[in-house]
């Protein structure tokens, strides 16, 4: 057997020391280590996973319990899929996802760019600019609720301010078309930082020696700038949008605290849709379809994700 | 392409994770797109079957 | 040398950089400012247009927030003069003090919880990430699959059956119930984590710990977890974080004994709408301890929120 850190990493145990091991086996060990957390998880998460799954097949309602369910078979499906009022709110989510995170990568990748040029003090500035994205999201759209009130707000008053607008001539939350944009500029707000960070870890993973070749073939800023920058964050920024096109699918907190999903139905993301029918209608079985649907559609984009994630390890 | 279609006679990892991810990507913009809602009504089937997929070529060899 | 090298920016562009982000900082913390500062103002001066950067600092909303009041007759008031500083405040509006309010509670479940599911996953989670990293698990890799993507679940879509399954076995609207919860969801992230730690800890010193007669338990403990201590640590305030915040789960699952701040904190009423500087005062208190914690993680925040993809 090869004897180099590569082997000896591959295999478990060396031999040498297996032979030698006091106490249980490692087998017995590794499956009381492990046993827990597999059982907590089964029992929370797939254990309802597969009732869900059930559930979705049936018209139980969760209200009414002695009511015995009938068998509906893919009916809910049907129902959801073909329902023009739900694809609403899905357009209302793709809505939300992609000017989040395009102003997101916008914004988070100039600010990583400009971190990155090294100024006096950038360690400092970069936590606090950190600080949004680590708060409670219920507790930050219950005060940004706050900031858009039309007249007393503070976003109407510098808003106004700067555009000579009457601050009550305008409500953020109440009117159709600037309530799906108020959403967008909380979330920005939150989350740009995050995508600056994983930027940030992108930029500083190219190694200086790379521009120098550039720069001794003569190759302009602008060119090394597209041809080695941007190729090189690349798989850092897919990461980041990834994370965030996830997240931002099945927002529900931050987003149910500012508007509630109103004012109609304009901000009502499928999570807070979902949330009603659940919740306040009470139609568990369709609503376990629906759940079943938004979650193969996250774990899909999660399975891409672990799989940017590896991409992303092995630099 | 050629190299893409022999990989997947092949049964090799790379090329049908790609096209997993595909699926998924499809699906999902089949679900959340404003043009037509045929599309909306394919979307989850979509993605069901490349999110199976998924599953299934992870454990191909590379 | 650097100073001479290619790649070091010029002092002009550091300059024009270095103001640009302070811009966008400055920016980004005028809601954070707004918020803190409405604490300290009076019904009045929140609601005030022009809003007030400048007014008469009171502790009001902070009395709001931690008591209930009743509004009471001249003559009960002239007859008992007020006692206290805060009753004080109170008597400006011709009330007494009832008693605490609930947020105290709201306040202390949410350390409970966040608290008793951080120890909960950590210990789990060691463990877990102990195994992944040393010994040879069968579909190891699915199992970590698996661990993360429960992770990515949305949270309204397993509440149903949670719900349902909380309402059978009792505990619905429990301490326990919650931390339970919360243990879940944090496992995954604590495992992933702390299995990135682990792996950065030569095998070398364990092995030589086992050769040495110790055994595997003892290897673990007396090798290993102290040199994962800053790693569990760093993972331990990411479960905190993470449990402190969580909203959709807790205000779907409790609505009394075991319901947490966040979803308390947006229902505090005043006489006549919501107390907004009451509201600020919460949120104040609320956010204050995660702003303190993130400045203590900030060497670890990428790692924790990439699940340890990105180590630097």
């Amino acid at each position: 057997m090869t004897d180099t850190p590569a082997a000896r990493a591959a295999q478990a145990t060396p031999p040498n020391v297996a032979r030698k091991i006091k106490g249980l086996s490692d087998r017995a060990i590794a499956w009381i280590f492990v046993g827990p957390t597999i059982f907590l998880l089964l029992a929370i998460n797939i254990f309802p996973l597969i009732w869900t799954i059930r559930l979705s097949f049936t018209n139980f309602k969760a209200n009414r319990i002695n009511r015995e369910p009938e068998w509906v078979g893919l009916r809910n499906y049907e129902r959801i899929l073909t329902d023009s009022d739900i694809w609403l709110n899905m357009q209302a989510t793709a809505h939300f996802l992609f000017w989040t995170i395009f102003f997101q990568v916008l914004i988070g990748f100039t600010l990583a760019y400009l971190i990155n040029k090294k100024f006096k003090g950038n360690d400092l500035w970069t936590t606090i600019i950190v600080l949004p994205m680590m708060l409670s999201p219920a507790v930050v759209g219950n005060f940004w609720k706050f900031l858009y009130q039309p007249q007393i707000g503070l976003f109407n008053y510098i808003v106004a301010f700067f555009t000579g607008k009457d601050p009550s001539s305008f409500e953020m939350l109440g009117s159709v078309d600037l309530a799906p944009w108020s959403i967008v500029i909380v979330d920005t707000w939150m989350w740009t930082p995050f995508v600056m960070l994983i930027c940030l870890a992108g930029l500083r993973s190219i190694p200086d020696y790379i521009y120098e070749a550039a720069e001794v073939d003569r190759a302009s800023k602008l060119r090394q700038f597209f041809t080695i920058t941007i190729p090189m964050v690349l798989p850092f920024l897919m990461l980041a949008v990834l994370f965030r096109g996830i997240e931002n699918f099945k927002m529900f907190d931050l987003v149910v605290q500012l508007t509630g999903g109103g004012p109609g139905s304009t901000t009502e993301l499928t999570s807070i849709n979902l949330k009603r029918e659940a919740f306040e209608k009470w139609r568990t079985g369709y609503a376990s379809a629906y759940a079943i649907i938004l979650f193969v559609t996250v774990f899909g984009l999660a399975s891409i994700y672990v799989k940017a994630l590896n991409k992303v390890k092995e630099r | 392409m050629s190299n893409f279609l022999t990989g997947l006679m092949r049964l090799k990892r790379g090329p049908w994770e790609m096209l997993a991810t595909i699926l998924i990507g499809l699906g999902v913009f089949m679900l959340m797109q404003p043009f037509a809602i045929w599309l909306y009504t394919y979307s989850f089937i979509t993605t069901l079957v490349g999110t199976v997929m998924f599953i299934i070529v992870s454990h191909f060899k590379d | 040398m650097s100073s001479f090298s290619v790649t070091e920016p010029s002092n002009r562009s550091k300059w024009f950089a270095g103001t640009l982000v302070i811009l966008y900082a400055l920016i980004t913390m005028i809601p954070l400012a707004w918020i803190m500062l409405t604490g300290f103002k009076s019904p009045s001066d929140a609601i005030s247009y022009p809003p007030k950067v400048v007014f008469e600092p009171t502790l009001e909303g902070y009395v709001n927030l931690f008591t209930t009041r009743t509004r009471q007759t001249q003559e009960y008031l002239d007859a008992n003069p007020p006692e206290t500083w805060y009753e004080e405040i109170v008597r400006e509006y011709d009330m007494v003090i009832a008693g605490p309010s609930k947020f105290g509670e709201r306040f202390l479940n949410s350390v409970i919880i966040g608290f008793g599911s951080t120890f909960l996953s950590i210990f789990l989670g060691t463990l877990a990430a102990y195994a992944f990293s040393r010994f040879k698990i069968p579909l190891a890799d699915d199992l970590l699959f698996f661990i993360l993507s429960t992770r990515m679940m949305p949270p309204i879509a397993v509440a149903i059956p949670i719900f349902l399954m909380y309402r059978q076995l009792g505990l619905s609207d429990t301490h326990l119930g919650m931390i339970l919860l919360y243990t879940a969801v944090n496992i995954s992230l604590a495992v992933w984590l702390l299995k990135g730690f682990i792996d950065e800890i030569p095998r070398e010193y364990e092995e030589a710990a086992l050769i040495d007669g110790y055994t595997r338990f003892q290897a673990f403990y007396k090798v290993v977890l102290p040199q994962a201590a800053t790693g569990i640590a760093s993972t331990a305030i990411f479960c905190l974080i993470f449990a402190w915040n969580e909203y959709a789960f807790a205000v779907l699952l409790t609505s009394g004994t075991a319901q947490t701040a966040p979803p308390f904190i947006p229902t505090i009423i005043g006489v006549g709408g919501l107390d907004w500087p009451a509201v600020a005062a919460g949120a104040t208190i609320f956010l204050l301890p995660v702003m303190i914690f993130t400045i203590l993680l900030r060497k670890h925040l990428l790692r924790g929120i990439t699940f340890g993809a990105v180590r630097k």
